[in-house]
């Protein structure tokens, strides 16, 4: 009875009791969830275009961040730094196109898969050898990003809300928008999804299947930017961080592999998930819940939902 | 058979011409040493047993398959490879054996689909629906209603194709391949698995695109009758060698032709 009593009773006497903390439990699953969607939003587009499960997503994650730490150090101003790191990524993905996914045309999926292993480990090879292996500290001031934090006065207690944190969220929610106007609204955003079902009917209308890649992999770079200078403003950049990529998985696996708004409202839900079920749920087992804690709210939708909250429902005629 | 349009067979143009091509996969050939020409204006059909390298052909023809050797012209242009898209940009256009459509997108998008090579403002513009982006996406949508209604699908414009029966979304995939607007249409079996009524239909719709558009068609047909009514000329392949080439009348009365489908008594 008593452990019952701890499970389904308890946590929520504790939410209605301290409701200041709820709310600041909530705002910081919220922020999580949002660099979790970031991480999967750059899956999301390589999977829709190409059908790859992009592994090295991750490292680009740190790539993209140690190539702007690593150029700034050089004692090129930070916007430069900033712009040349794009035109990085841009020089990746078209890389990637021309040497991995170009002579690999037409072969089974688990053999790009695997590719991108290669991709990973040769950029964790590369990175190593230009940066060095110590952490880095992210240049949040040179980029203007907002330190401190405000400390709102709230249902009789405070939340404190990091500027860094809502400084994401915005360039987050731009971003993302963007990305939705410019995959539904341009022929390049038609294309990607005619790629994403026929690769020899997208050939056959003129779609150059090679140009769709090259896109995809540099906006998914693009991501990957965003998200590292996001991650490396809250701790450091080290080449640690690229197992977040795993983080991704049961985001993924909730909000559907091919949905750009899955991968948002996926990446919430786990966020919130995970540190509601940190604080309430954690000291029940002794803590230590945040490395296992997202697969299992996956596994609970996936009973219920095989394809996703938004992914598409395969329809097979017989 | 129908009536011999204005202007005699050999005074018409040649629009693509096939010198010596030949295909094969590792030890296999699949088409050794063809030659054969596709006249402007022309419904020209391509027939032959199965394995005979019909398919094969179409996919020469629009870059999908590098011939080992041979040479391929195409409106005057000779080349010795293309790429898919590029053989899109010079204006062929195809469907396939076991359509090929963007299953997740709705009959209209597919449509559309086919008009992308033919929106050329900038990406910023398209995304912000600006000025002349906006009137050119209005202009490419008037172009797929007219297809659309051509095609009579207007009641299933909006749905997803995947859902459609099959005889329908070989008509829409018809139709993503008129959006391109193409000199050469390749249909590869445009009536495979087709009830009557639908393939009388659809060789309405291909006799219409060639008449109305004057599109020059290339097609693989296994229905005998329907190859008989429909086409100018007919060449004959059988085991990747080219057996016939000529007028319908011609090509019935060809006993390498006759041997080939009714094989020959050894």
């Amino acid at each position: 009875m008593d452990l019952l009593y701890k499970i389904f009773l308890e946590p929520f006497v504790q939410m209605g009791t301290a409701p200041d903390l709820l709310v600041q439990t909530l705002w910081e699953g919220m922020v999580g969830g949002m660099l979790y969607a970031l991480i999967a939003l750059g899956f999301v587009l390589i999977f829709k275009a190409s059908g790859v499960f992009n592994f090295a997503q991750g490292i680009m994650v740190v790539f993209a961040a140690l190539t702007l730490i690593g150029l700034h150090a050089q004692g090129i101003p930070a916007f430069v730094a900033l712009a040349l790191t794009i035109a990085v990524m841009f020089a990746l993905a078209w890389s990637v196109e021309r040497i991995v996914l170009r002579p690999l045309v037409n072969q089974p999926d688990i053999i790009l898969f695997m590719a991108t292993f290669g991709i990973t480990y040769f950029l964790i090879g590369f990175g190593e050898l230009v940066f060095g292996g110590d952490p880095k500290t992210m240049i949040t001031e040179e980029l203007f990003l907002p330190k401190g934090s405000w400390d709102i006065k709230m249902l009789g207690g405070f939340v404190s809300l990091q500027k860094i944190d809502v400084a994401a969220a915005i360039i987050a929610s731009i971003m993302v928008a963007v990305l939705s106007v410019f995959f539904s609204k341009t022929r390049i955003g038609r294309a990607l999804r005619a790629v994403a079902d026929s690769h020899k009917a997208a050939l056959s209308v003129g779609i150059s299947l090679e140009q769709i890649w090259v896109i995809v992999w540099f906006a998914a770079g693009l991501v990957a930017l965003v998200t590292g200078i996001m991650w490396g403003a809250r701790s450091n950049v080290s080449f640690a961080l690229e197992i977040i990529a795993l983080k991704a998985l049961p985001v993924l696996i909730l909000g559907g592999f091919t949905s750009i708004p899955g991968a948002i409202v996926g990446g919430l839900i786990i966020g919130v998930g995970e540190k509601l079920g940190e604080f309430y749920w954690g000291p029940l087992v002794g803590g230590g819940t945040d490395s296992w804690f997202a697969f299992v709210i996956a596994l609970i939708f996936l009973m219920f939902r095989p394809q996703g909250l938004f992914g598409e429902k395969i329809i097979e005629r017989v | 058979m129908r009536a011999p349009a204005a202007g005699d067979q050999a005074a018409r143009e040649i629009l693509l011409s096939m010198e010596n091509v030949s295909l094969s996969f590792g030890g296999v050939n699949a088409i050794s040493d063809v030659s054969f020409d596709i006249r402007k204006g022309e419904i020209c059909a391509i027939i032959g047993p199965n394995g005979a390298g019909k398919t094969s052909m179409l996919n020469v023809i629009n870059g999908f398959y590098t011939p080992r050797q041979g040479r391929i012209t195409f409106k005057g242009v000779a080349r010795a490879k293309m790429r898919p898209y590029e053989a899109a940009e010079r204006g062929i256009a195809r469907t396939f054996q076991n359509v090929a459509l963007f299953r997740g997108m709705s009959a209209l998008d597919n449509i559309m689909a086919g008009r992308t090579l033919k929106m050329k403002r900038g990406l910023l513009w398209q995304m912000l629906r600006y000025g002349p982006a906006m009137a050119e996406e209005v202009e490419h949508r008037r172009v797929a209603e007219e297809i659309i209604d051509f095609l009579h699908i207007k009641d299933i414009r909006k749905v997803q194709v995947g859902r459609l029966p099959y005889g329908l979304q070989k008509r829409v995939e018809l139709g993503r391949a008129l959006a391109m607007e193409p000199e050469l249409l390749l249909l590869d079996e445009p009536m495979a698995g087709m009830n009557l009524e639908e393939k009388e239909d659809m060789s309405r719709f291909v006799l219409d695109v060639n008449q109305h558009f004057g599109t020059t068609i290339a097609l693989i047909e296994h229905d005998m009758g329907v190859v008989m009514d429909l086409s100018d000329r007919v060449v004959v392949l059988d085991h990747g060698v080219k057996i016939a080439d000529g007028t319908p009348d011609e090509v019935k009365s060809d006993r390498n032709v006759i041997d080939a489908y009714l094989g020959v008594a050894h």
